[in-house]
Parts: C-alpha cells; sequence; structure tokens
C-alpha cells in the first residue's frame, strides 16, 4: 500500500526525513519493549507529540472515576501514559511565520487527525489535539514536506522563537527582528548544545521597548532590537535579556548585555545555553528554568560565567553566514499599496477597522488581526483564509502570542473587499486585542495538570462581554484579561489588567472550581510587570467579579489612569473588600451549579488531574542520544527484511558511530557531526584507554566500528548485511555497559 | 478490492434549524459516557461551540466521535469511524452509518424540542487524502459501488454527488434516496443483523 514516506520522498529536506524516520523506529522499539518509557517519552516530546488529559486511563463522569480501557493498554508511550490515548501535536511556527501553502497543509492534517480543529498558541505554534500517535509520523511527514518541522516543539529544549507580529511594518520598532529569529531558530534546531537541558528553553525578540508585543522580559532569553554609532557606522544589535519567566513563580528577566552586535548574537545565545545545560538544576523540575539559575547566581556571576563559555565556544561558520542573508529577507505584498478610496463601507466596518486595523509604516498598507476566539479555527476556515491571503496579501500571514491571525501587507483600498470575506468565513469578529480577545490556556479541556477550566470561562466571559461591548466605556474596552487552568501560567494570567488561574476550594463534602484573581499586570513594556493574586473566587462568580471591578474601575478611575495604577492605589485590602461578597460558599443542596465547571456538565472532581509533561522527563544526554543509535540499528533491519543491503549497510554503520558519539559526548561535549572526528575522539579516549574493554571480548567490539570505519565493504549481499547488523548489536552493547561503568546511572 | 479510507465520516442533518441550543447536547453527551447509550470506548466531550460552522460538541471515543455538527451551516449528528474498521469499503459503510443512525435516534429521543434529522440523505465523508482525493477520477472510480452499498443500506435506490469539487478537501460524497420515505428502525435493524452476521 502506498505511503506518506513514499509519496513524499523527494519533497522532504533528507535530514528531517531522517530524524523522522529514527522517531518511528524509536515507536516500534517502545512497542515492542525495547525502549524505556521515560527515554521514548523524552524523545516524543521532544518531536511535539505532547500528552493529554485521561491518558492514564482514567476519567470521573461526574459519578465515578472510570477506568478508560484502550485497545493497547498494555503499551505506554511515557510514564503512565497509554499508547492508545489521544495526544496533543505542537507544531512549530516560528516567530508565527505560515505561507497559505502551510496553512492549507496544517487544515488537511486537522481534517484528517484531529477532528477538523486547530489552535493557535500563546507561542505562535499551531496544535493539533486528540491525534493518536500512530499517525504522528505521517503527520510529520506533510509537514516536513512544506518546510515545518515539530522537532524540539516540547520537552527540554528549545521552545519555537517568538517575535512580535508586527516585525517589519511596525511604526515604532528599531529594525525589522523577523530575519533574526529565523535565523536563530536554524542555528538552535537540532545544536548539540542544547540538547541537555534540565528544562524548557524560551526565545523571545521584539522590535522595540515599549510595546508588548515580543513578551521578551517573561523569556529565558529576550533579545530587544537596538542600534548603536559604531566608528561612525549605525550598527544592529540587540539588548539582552536572561532569566525571565511566569510559570508559578514570575521572574522578571535581567539585562545579561546591553548591547550585542548581530555577529555576537548567535555565539552570546550557544554560550548561555552551554553555561544553562552545565549548571542548570537537572534533579528537581521545580527550579531547573533558567530564571532560577540566574536567580541562584545573581546576574554578575551569570554574565561572568557566560563571558568565560564565549570564549571556549568552538568557531562556527553559522555564527555570521546568516548576516549574508539578512537582506534578501523581503517582503513581497501581493499587490500595490492604495489609499482606502471612499468606496461605501460594510457594515460592521467601523469598529472592525477601529480594533483590528494597523496602519503599517510602509504608506497605503495596513496589517489586520483576525480575531480568532479561544485561538480555534476549523480545517474550512484555514482553507478559506489561504484562499484570502493569496488573493489580497500572498504569503504575509502570521499567528500572534494572543493566539490570533495577523495578516500583513493589505493594501488599504483591499480593506472593505478583505472585510467582507472573512466576515464570510466568520473571521471578522471586532475587538481583537480588546476586553473580548481573552488569551486562555487549555485547561482542564485537554491539559493534564488543569485545575479549572480556563476555556469554558473564557467562552462564557467572551459571550457576556460581545453582547455588550458598544456600552463599554474605552477604558474598559481596551483591558487585557488571560485566563489559566492552574497556577502554572499557560495563559499568561501574570501579564494581563485582569488575570485569573484556576484552584479549587471545599464546600461540605463537594470540590467546587475557583480562580484565582490576579491584578494589574501589564501586557506592554514587553511584559513590564506582574500582577497580584488578590483572592479567589467561585468560577461561577467570575463574570459578576469581572462586572464589579470594571465597574467600579470606570466610576472610580481618575481621567487617564490606568488599570494598573488605580489597583496599586485602590490597595490589596479594598480589593479584597470588594471580593468578599463573592467567596460566601453556597452548599451543594442550596446550589449545585456552583459545583460544576464553566462548559462542563459533570460534577466538578479534581481526581482527572494527571502528571504534567511540561517538564519532559528527565533523562541523561547519553540516554538520549544512544536511542538514536538503537533507532538506527533497527531501520537497518527494516533494510535487511526489505532486502535492500546498502541501506542495511549505511545504517548499521552510522548506528555504530551514533553509539560511539552517545558515549564521545559525556567526556566532549564539542566532538560534532563528522565521522572522523568521533571516531578518532573515541579511539583516543576509550579505545586506547581501555575504558571500551568488555570483560572477555577486550576491544574486540570497538573493532567492529573501527573496521568498518577504515574501509567501506567491497560488496554487500545479504550475509554481509546480516553480519554489520549483529556487530553493531554488539557494539551498542558494548557502549551501554562502558558507559553504566564509567558514568554510573543512566536514567534517574 | 477498494481500499477502506484510514478514517470514514456519515452525517446526518437535521431538518430544521431546532429551538435547543448546541450547550443542550453537552449533558447529554456526559450523560452517554456515563450510561455507555452509543457504542465505543467514550472517552470525553469537547465544547468547540464557538467557532463557526465548526465541529460543535463533540463526544470523543476512542474509535470514533460522534458530534452534533455545524459544520456547513446545517447542524447534525456526524459520526466519523476513526479506528478498527473493517476491511472492506461495504462493511466500514455499513458500521458507520449503523452508529451515525443509533447516536442520531438517541438524540432525537434525548434532546429538548423539536430535533428532527432529515435521514433522506447522508453526508459520507473519507478522511483519507493518501487514497481518497477529492479528484473527479476518483469519484468516477467509486460512484457505482457507493451508489450500490448505500441503496444497500437503505432498501432503496440513491443518488451520489460529490459535495465539493476544490481537490484540497476532503472527498465527501452526498447519497440521497431517490424518492419515497425512509424507514429508519428498518434501516437500523437491517444494519444489525448484517454486522452481527458478519
Amino acid at each position: 500500500m502506498t505511503s506518506w514516506k513514499e509519496v513524499l520522498r523527494d519533497e522532504i529536506p533528507a535530514e528531517m526525513g531522517n530524524l523522522i524516520d529514527i522517531y518511528e523506529a524509536q515507536m516500534e522499539l517502545r512497542k515492542q519493549g525495547k525502549l524505556d518509557d521515560k527515554v521514548f517519552a523524552e524523545s516524543r516530546l521532544r518531536k511535539g507529540v505532547y500528552g493529554q488529559r485521561y491518558d492514564n486511563g482514567q476519567r470521573h463522569d461526574g459519578v465515578r472515576t472510570r477506568e478508560l480501557t484502550f485497545p493497547s493498554a498494555d503499551i505506554v508511550k511515557g510514564p503512565d501514559t497509554l499508547w492508545d490515548a489521544p495526544g496533543m501535536q505542537r507544531i512549530k511556527i516560528p516567530y508565527g511565520g505560515l505561507t497559505a501553502r502551510q496553512l492549507e497543509v496544517l487544515s488537511e492534517l486537522a481534517d484528517e487527525y484531529s477532528g477538523g480543529i486547530l489552535h493557535i498558541t500563546t507561542r505562535q505554534d499551531i496544535q493539533l489535539h486528540y491525534v493518536h500517535i500512530d499517525d504522528t509520523p505521517d503527520l510529520m511527514r506533510r509537514l516536513a514536506a512544506v518546510g515545518i518541522t515539530t522537532q524540539e516543539a516540547c520537552g527540554n529544549s528549545v521552545r519555537n522563537i517568538t517575535a512580535c507580529s508586527l516585525a517589519g511594518v511596525c511604526h515604532d520598532e528599531v529594525f525589522d527582528v523577523s530575519p533574526y529569529a529565523d535565523a536563530m531558530t536554524q542555528f538552535l534546531l537540532g545544536h548539540d548544545d542544547v540538547q541537555d537541558f534540565g528544562r524548557k528553553f524560551k526565545v523571545a525578540f521584539s522590535g522595540c521597548a515599549g510595546h508588548a508585543c515580543g513578551l521578551m522580559k517573561m523569556h529565558d532569553l529576550g533579545l530587544l532590537a537596538q542600534t548603536r554609532e559604531i566608528d561612525g557606522e549605525t550598527v544592529r544589535g540587540f539588548t539582552v535579556f536572561v532569566g525571565g519567566g511566569l510559570g508559578t513563580v514570575p521572574h522578571q528577566a535581567k539585562v545579561l548585555a546591553d548591547f550585542v552586535t548581530e555577529a555576537q548574537l548567535l555565539p552570546l545565545t550557544q554560550a548561555v545555553a552551554r553555561v544553562f545545560a552545565r549548571l542548570g538544576e537537572k534533579k528537581n523540575r521545580n527550579r531547573a528554568r533558567l530564571k532560577f539559575l540566574v536567580a541562584k547566581l545573581g546576574i554578575e556571576e551569570f554574565r561572568e560565567l557566560v563571558q568565560e563559555e564565549l570564549k571556549i565556544v568552538p568557531p562556527d561558520e553559522r555564527h555570521t553566514d546568516y548576516m549574508e542573508g539578512l537582506d534578501d529577507f523581503v517582503y513581497r505584498p501581493a499587490k500595490a499599496g492604495m489609499a482606502l478610496n471612499g468606496a461605501a463601507l460594510p457594515d460592521g466596518f467601523g469598529e472592525w477597522y477601529r480594533t483590528n486595523v494597523y496602519r503599517q509604516v510602509q504608506p497605503g498598507y495596513s496589517t489586520i488581526t483576525l480575531h480568532t476566539p479561544l485561538g480555534d479555527f476549523t480545517a474550512e476556515q484555514g482553507f478559506q483564509l489561504a484562499d484570502i491571503a493569496r488573493r489580497y496579501v500572498g504569503d504575509n500571514i502570521r499567528l500572534s502570542v494572543e493566539q490570533n491571525f495577523v495578516l500583513r501587507w493589505v493594501a488599504d483600498a483591499d480593506l472593505p473587499a478583505i472585510y467582507r470575506d472573512l466576515q464570510a468565513i466568520g473571521l471578522a469578529d471586532a475587538g481583537a486585542g480588546a476586553i473580548v480577545d481573552i488569551t486562555s490556556c487549555p485547561g482542564t479541556d485537554t491539559c493534564k495538570l488543569g485545575i479549572a477550566s480556563s476555556r469554558g470561562l473564557t467562552a462564557e466571559l467572551r459571550t457576556r462581554l460581545i453582547e455588550k461591548i458598544n456600552l463599554l466605556p474605552d477604558a474598559v474596552r481596551d483591558l487585557k484579561i488571560k485566563v489559566s487552568g492552574c497556577f502554572n501560567s499557560c495563559g499568561q494570567h501574570h501579564v494581563a489588567d485582569i488575570g485569573f488561574f484556576g484552584n479549587s476550594r471545599r464546600s461540605g463534602n463537594h470540590k467546587m472550581p475557583h480562580f484565582q484573581v490576579v491584578l494589574g499586570g501589564q501586557w506592554r513594556q514587553n511584559a513590564g510587570s506582574y500582577g497580584l493574586a488578590v483572592g479567589a473566587v467561585p468560577a461561577k462568580c467570575v463574570p459578576d467579579v469581572l462586572e464589579a471591578l470594571t465597574e467600579r474601575y470606570v466610576a472610580e478611575r481618575a481621567a487617564d489612569e490606568t488599570f494598573q495604577t488605580w489597583v496599586k492605589e485602590l490597595g490589596r485590602k479594598e480589593i479584597k473588600a470588594m471580593l468578599q461578597p463573592f467567596t460566601k460558599l453556597p452548599s451543594f443542596e442550596e446550589n449545585p451549579s456552583y459545583f460544576s465547571d464553566w462548559g462542563d456538565s459533570r460534577v466538578y472532581t479534581i481526581d482527572d488531574i494527571g502528571v504534567g509533561e511540561c517538564a519532559g522527563e528527565v533523562v541523561s544526554l547519553f540516554s538520549m542520544e544512544i536511542s538514536r543509535a538503537e533507532s538506527t540499528h533497527f531501520e537497518a533491519l527494516l533494510a535487511l527484511d526489505d532486502g535492500d543491503y546498502t541501506t542495511a549497510d549505511h545504517n548499521a554503520y552510522k548506528a555504530m558511530v551514533l553509539a560511539a558519539r552517545a558515549l564521545v559526548r559525556t567526556k566532549f561535549l564539542d566532538v560534532g557531526d563528522d565521522y572522523n572526528d568521533i571516531v578518532h575522539e573515541f579511539r583516543s579516549r576509550f579505545y586506547d584507554t581501555e575504558l571500551i574493554y568488555d570483560r572477555f571480548a577486550k576491544g574486540k567490539f570497538a573493532r567492529y566500528l573501527f573496521k568498518r570505519h577504515d574501509a567501506a565493504p567491497a560488496r554487500i549481499n545479504e550475509d554481509y548485511a546480516h553480519q554489520i547488523i549483529d556487530e553493531t548489536q554488539l557494539f551498542i552493547e558494548n557502549v551501554h555497559s562502558a558507559e553504566q561503568r564509567i558514568n554510573g546511572v543512566i536514567v534517574n | 478490492m477498494t481500499t477502506v479510507p484510514k478514517r470514514l465520516g456519515v452525517k446526518f442533518s437535521l431538518k430544521h434549524t431546532p429551538q435547543m441550543q448546541p450547550d443542550d447536547i453537552l449533558p447529554i453527551f456526559q450523560r452517554w459516557i456515563q450510561e455507555h447509550t452509543v457504542p465505543g470506548m467514550l472517552i470525553d466531550v469537547i465544547d468547540y461551540k464557538h467557532v463557526p460552522e465548526g465541529p460543535g460538541i463533540v463526544l470523543v471515543a476512542d474509535e470514533a466521535d460522534y458530534a452534533y455538527d455545524l459544520g456547513e451551516g446545517q447542524p447534525g449528528l456526524h459520526y466519523v469511524r476513526k479506528r478498527d474498521l473493517p476491511d472492506s469499503l461495504p462493511a466500514a459503510l455499513r458500521l458507520s452509518f449503523h452508529h451515525a443512525l443509533l447516536a442520531a435516534q438517541a438524540l432525537e429521543a434525548e434532546a429538548p424540542g423539536d430535533l428532527n434529522f432529515d435521514f433522506t440523505t447522508a453526508k459520507i465523508s473519507f478522511l483519507d487524502r493518501m487514497h481518497y482525493r477529492n479528484l473527479p477520477e476518483a469519484f468516477a472510480a467509486i460512484h457505482a459501488e457507493i451508489t450500490e452499498i448505500v441503496g444497500e443500506i437503505y432498501g432503496a435506490e440513491v443518488e451520489v454527488t460529490r459535495v465539493n469539487d476544490d481537490p484540497r478537501r476532503l472527498f465527501a460524497l452526498r447519497a440521497t434516496i431517490a424518492a419515497g420515505q425512509v424507514d429508519v428502525d428498518g434501516i437500523s435493524s437491517r444494519l444489525r443483523d448484517s454486522l452481527q452476521t458478519a
């Protein structure tokens, strides 16, 4: 039967195809019980394949906890994560940039694998939910054929690199950061120095200090565009921030360097990554983000360590090669810029224009934001939006960190027409970036850690706010609301004017869903300050709490007083008093509706909370790398079965080199990818020293590698292929044993 | 033998827009999980009603999804078989029709107000672009076979047309009985018998 692997063979870049093949082989090894579940879980996460609520096989149906008896119940894809349970596929869209064709392929995948729905995340990714793991290799191949990767989308890796969605068209930016975000994405993807982190690592670019769009102060690494006059020339560079992050304990990023030039950007980033990999916490997942290392060491000591590391970062042409391509990074509008020409405007256009249209710095062009409710859109909308994009803007599509689509380079004269076309597909709602445009994490809908229904609450608030949006004063209309389903801040509640995060309280013998109210966070100034938690209220009271807060703000605010200032001046005590009437909990008998969450008719329970995969698995670098060798060996076996002895030899040899490399990298991280270098280092460090020696076979297994490396086979036939595959297996076992002898326990 | 698609969908639309809101479906689907009302290993209920013309309210099972679907501006019951499809197209279609009918009938019985399905027409979707591209030649190749199978299911002559001619869209067909009334209970009974025999 034809497969996507065969059909797309010539359209997938070789390296991307190879990584997907390895992942598919790892899946097979896991199913056969030959790959450790934690190692597989981390490998899977690094391909963006994530767990989902109920994947431990338990779900409370409102009356009792039921066991979900999946067909392959005895196979797991990670600790307590059943193979057949639906999961989430995260798809990296660097700086949110999409082409029309890519949008079509994403829509095709949603049609076939995830019930026709796509979700835009706060990191400008696309997520597909309810995906079966068996479909993920084909899904990845179809993405790879249009230049999209899921590599390192989850797990302890460099996540999707974000950037302001107005980059390149903004009036206030210093320069367009898009090509730099692109270059850094290419440079860090799969880089050796980002494979051994204790937790994820998030990077953001911003073109200016004042707006919110880059949010770089809440990132592990934030890069703010700057220019300097050096020797009479204007030089581009960045102010570098490190150690920011939200999570349970939010940290503001600190300035690592006031100014680094374009040429210094990538090596400095590499140095930061190396320090984080070496000194970052690996055991305690709650303190493993870079922000804790920066806080522990202090920014001065961290800076010194980075500067020292910078001196030993190996030279790499890629550090500066990307600069030659910067001038090639140009936008190609679909049409010439033309002013809005006085033609009759459709109903609703005025309000939409006010909230969703941004006049670009380029005359005659605008950028429009498509208010995408809860970040969700259908495959059908995706196809039609691709058509609209081709008609008006070409490939100038972006995703924003507020979970919206952004179409750039719309000729102003086309605004009424594009508005009508967007109306026809349900994507012309006004209010982008306003109070109705609420950010939400998945919460209890799909997240294993969710405590309360952030999406249910968001949908309810949105419905109520839309009904009265025209009655709201401007000061309220422009407020930001952000909702998380738990304290982990995926909904970014810390940086909203009004934030909520889910928790629960007890009333009698029942649990009641609650939301903690967080007030006064700052979205602008790149997430300039974080809000304060002022008290928890029942989930069902949140709409009333919102109304009380906004009404009082409107009534009491001084002219032009911001919400942050008003909250600060009102004071925590007074706010607490304002919330007090909402905190009285009815009994179940008095009001059972309080004991169900928004958008869920079941009686509320927290029994469904599982173990999250956000933190990835604590797996050693060696375990990750040796698993690649084992998967490649498995590929060799498959080729042997197919009678393709040349490929079998190629993969067996490669598997031996990968195994040697895994061991070498425990002592020498910078060995690189060159086979000669790897074999040389392996020989000098482990063979000549006899560290690889088996008790009985001595250096025999290592010599299998040397023999194949020194001379390609004169004749490849079935017997030869059998032999080298067997030898490869023995060599990999030998490497495993040596690593355990030398370095101790592999998996924590 | 005709390839069985990786996933197969059958949708019955409503006769007219009901007074009932999609929100009313949520507790019904949650109850179906508690009471195992429809076949399958039922997992969860998802609310997508905020998405225009989207999948609406979805009851997710391991083998299939049951949705109160709002697609194409035509609310209806959409059954998508995702896994464990029988190994012949006629059997896969019979199974999908049977489960779609069961769910639609259960919804008619439990939903408040005037929820009535138009069983004279079924939309059949092939969620498998590898084997079924939405092209005229794919339609030509399968038209006679689908007409015969669906005709057998209905016990009546049917007319089969393509839903959309955009090659990017899913290959989907609309089967409508040529004339007369639909005996839904009779169809269900025949399908149940045929599945038991198989």
